[in-house]
């Protein structure tokens, strides 16, 4: 491959993530701004009870961030604060968006990183088990465990966890604790019921994936110059066979980190009460906390196009057939 | 004088399929001598791949299984030694080149890679040392600007480069023993006489044992030292070239000496009779080769011809030449 291609290629790519990015946030701008409820309306029943006349507060918060703006300056304003990297200010939370999210980033983060790496590992351990000792018991028994993995639906399993692991055998809590330090042991264990909820269905799905594609690169012919050669089984599937298996793989746990986990993990925060960006951003959609929803929508959207255009770099690195140009 | 390097004996090997027990390989027996150039010749579907793999244990099992026989080298039955001495002959001591490159090399490896891989696991070679042996083996095999090329994929190489690469790799550890389960045949015609000058090369300036498998009477004429006549699984003819060509004495030998120097007229001439190709699940009792043959004695059918010795080196497993019967004559039945 010419470095030059694929120079070109990501240029092009990140242009079109640019563009989308823009396009999302501007939907979502219109459908939240468009609507019958000012958020100053919001804004005004919290500080109502303590002040004697509404209308001076909403006049005053509606001046105070430009609500009483026609909406396409409001449009314009923001757009050109979101590129110079002021995010507005959260109503709801009565802090900069910014802070907001510097703040709660992290909880989602290790959510769905550790979720990601549970369900790969697991999976992809799962997979080339199952296919080196295809139709065995204990091929047999993970099939039967994938498929109940991939069709118990996460927010329900999140529950029956709760339900067993904590309220009965009080194992563990029944909230994430927010006092825990970020990068403990404890915080690990009050993360293992999320994971769990989280990363099953994929976990599941991979593992049905990478038996499938193992078992179709077992016979390959490669598969038998590989042994022809003299190197041991553990080299042949892990290597050759492996190696082939994975490309498909690759793509289908990236594509999942933007979509099922992304949508997962919003209803996992909720359920396990993990004060990350789907959880905040929840808060706010009722709050019509306008400008922190369509940050985070933001956040999701790029995340989603970047992770896309990692996939295919991945991809081309490691499958040397794919050409872009 | 016993410079017998690879004897096999006996060999049988089954494949379970839905279908029933096909009896692939249904107990051949024959040597290789050090330094010739060995050619299994049949027909498609005889069993002459089904012999090679089982010489490294090769063989896809399911459904593939060895039922009996000895793969004698060296000091060690190659059916029933440990894997890991195994392990040491396969691409070591012996190696094997496979009909199609295309899909016998890894996609997602450099060819460069795929060679160095059993410098490094037999040579126990260091990447560099590894990588500069692969480029002369490259360059050795006739692969033109193989500096440039070392680094390139499968994919980007032509079918005759292809089994080139397959060819250096087999090369790589100085084997003992060559098996090529029909190198050419994927290959075009001007490709193919350019591999087979790679293969007489080795015969001649090496003096590699080779095992060379093809369909093809035409393709080892004047490369072989000596044939081996497959028929539906079993051995018909063993005997030097000379012996096979000139005085070629199973009747399928001679049907498919008839036929050269065309392939497709071998099918033209033995298919015609229907329902008459052995089918290897239920082979005739008596001689494989009895439904389709010209001369055949009312004992075929029944009986199965032993080998017999024609001429010194060169033996017939057929009822005509057997002692009991050989004054009766060829005469067709
Ligand atoms: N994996 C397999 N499963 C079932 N039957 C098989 C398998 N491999 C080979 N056979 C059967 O064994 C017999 C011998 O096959 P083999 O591949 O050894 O023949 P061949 O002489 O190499 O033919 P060709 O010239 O087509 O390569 C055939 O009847 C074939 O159908
Ligand atoms: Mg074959």
């Amino acid at each position: 491959m010419k470095k030059g291609g694929l120079q070109g290629y990501v240029i092009r790519r990140l242009l079109y993530a640019i563009l989308i990015a823009w396009g999302v946030a501007t939907c979502t701008f219109i459908l939240l701004r468009v609507g019958p409820i000012s958020p100053a309306d919001k804004y005004l029943a919290n500080m109502s009870a303590r002040t004697a006349d509404p209308s001076q507060v909403v006049a005053a918060v509606e001046a105070r961030y430009g609500l009483d703006k026609p909406l396409y300056v409001q449009y314009f304003d923001w757009l050109s604060n979101l590129a110079r990297g002021d995010w507005g200010w959260s109503f709801s939370t009565s802090m900069p968006v910014m802070e907001l999210i510097q703040k709660h980033w992290i909880y989602s983060f290790q959510l769905i990183l550790l979720s990601m790496l549970f369900s790969a590992i697991l999976g992809i351990l799962i997979g080339i088990y199952s296919a080196v000792k295809p139709y065995t018991k204990t091929d047999y028994l993970a099939t039967f465990f994938s498929f109940i993995g991939i069709s118990v639906p996460n927010f329900w399993l999140g529950i029956m966890l709760i339900l067993v692991f904590s309220v009965q055998l009080g194992w563990f809590k029944t909230y994430y604790d927010t006092g825990l330090t970020l990068f403990s042991l404890a915080n690990l264990k009050a993360l293992v019921l999320p994971v769990i909820t989280l990363g099953t269905g994929a976990m599941a799905g991979y593992t049905r994936y990478v038996r499938s594609a193992m078992l179709e690169n077992l016979r390959k012919e490669f598969v038998r110059t590989a042994r022809a050669k003299g190197l041991p089984e553990r080299v042949v599937i892990g290597k050759h066979v492996f190696r082939n298996a994975i490309l498909p793989i690759i793509t289908i746990i990236m594509f999942d980190l933007s979509g099922v986990v992304f949508g997962g993990a919003y209803l996992t925060e909720i359920i396990f009460g993990i004060p990350g960006l789907g959880r905040i951003s929840f808060n706010a959609v009722f709050a019509s906390d306008y400008p922190v929803v369509i940050t985070i929508t933001l956040i999701g959207a790029l995340i989603v196009l970047l992770t896309n255009l990692a996939t295919d770099i991945v991809y081309t690195r490691l499958d040397p057939r794919i050409r872009y140009d | 004088m016993d410079n017998t390097i690879l004897k096999v004996k006996d060999l049988k090997v089954h494949f379970f399929t839905r279908h029933g027990v096909v009896k692939a390989v249904d107990g051949d027996s024959f040597d290789m001598r050090r330094g010739e150039s060995l050619c299994l010749v049949g027909e498609s579907g005889c069993g002459k791949t089904t012999v090679a793999l089982s010489v490294l244990r090769l063989l896809d099992s399911p459904p593939g299984k060895i039922m009996g026989g000895e793969i004698l080298y060296g000091g060690d039955d190659l059916l029933k030694c440990p894997d890991d001495r195994l392990r040491q002959i396969r691409g070591n001591k012996i190696a094997m080149i496979f009909q199609d490159p295309q899909s016998s090399l890894n996609p997602v490896f450099t060819v460069g890679d795929q060679i160095a891989e059993q410098l490094k696991l037999h040579l126990k070679l260091g990447h560099r040392e590894a990588m500069e042996k692969s480029l002369r083996l490259m360059e050795q095999v006739g692969i033109p600007r193989a500096a440039e090329r070392i680094n390139d994929y499968p994919h980007q190489f032509s079918g005759g480069m292809r089994q080139r690469v397959m060819i250096a790799a087999a090369l790589s550890c100085n084997p003992e023993i060559l098996i090529a389960d029909e190198p050419t045949t994927a290959l075009d015609t001007t490709v193919k006489a350019q591999i087979m000058d790679i293969f007489r090369d080795l015969k001649r300036e090496k003096n590699m044992s080779i095992l060379f498998i093809t369909h093809d009477m035409g393709t080892v004429a004047g490369f072989a030292d000596r044939i081996v006549v497959m028929y539906g699984g079993r051995i018909v003819e063993t005997g030097s070239a000379l012996d096979i060509f000139d005085h070629p004495t199973h009747p399928y030998t001679r049907g498919l000496l008839n036929c050269l120097p065309s392939v497709s007229a071998i099918r033209d001439r033995l298919t015609p009779i229907p329902g008459a190709i052995p089918s290897l699940i239920n082979p005739p009792k008596g001689c494989v080769f009895d439904p389709r043959c010209e001369c055949r004695l009312p004992l075929c059918a029944t009986v199965r011809p032993e080998e017999v010795v024609a001429s010194g080196d060169h033996t017939v497993a057929c009822h005509q030449c057997a002692p009991s019967v050989v004054g009766e004559g060829h005469k067709p039945s």
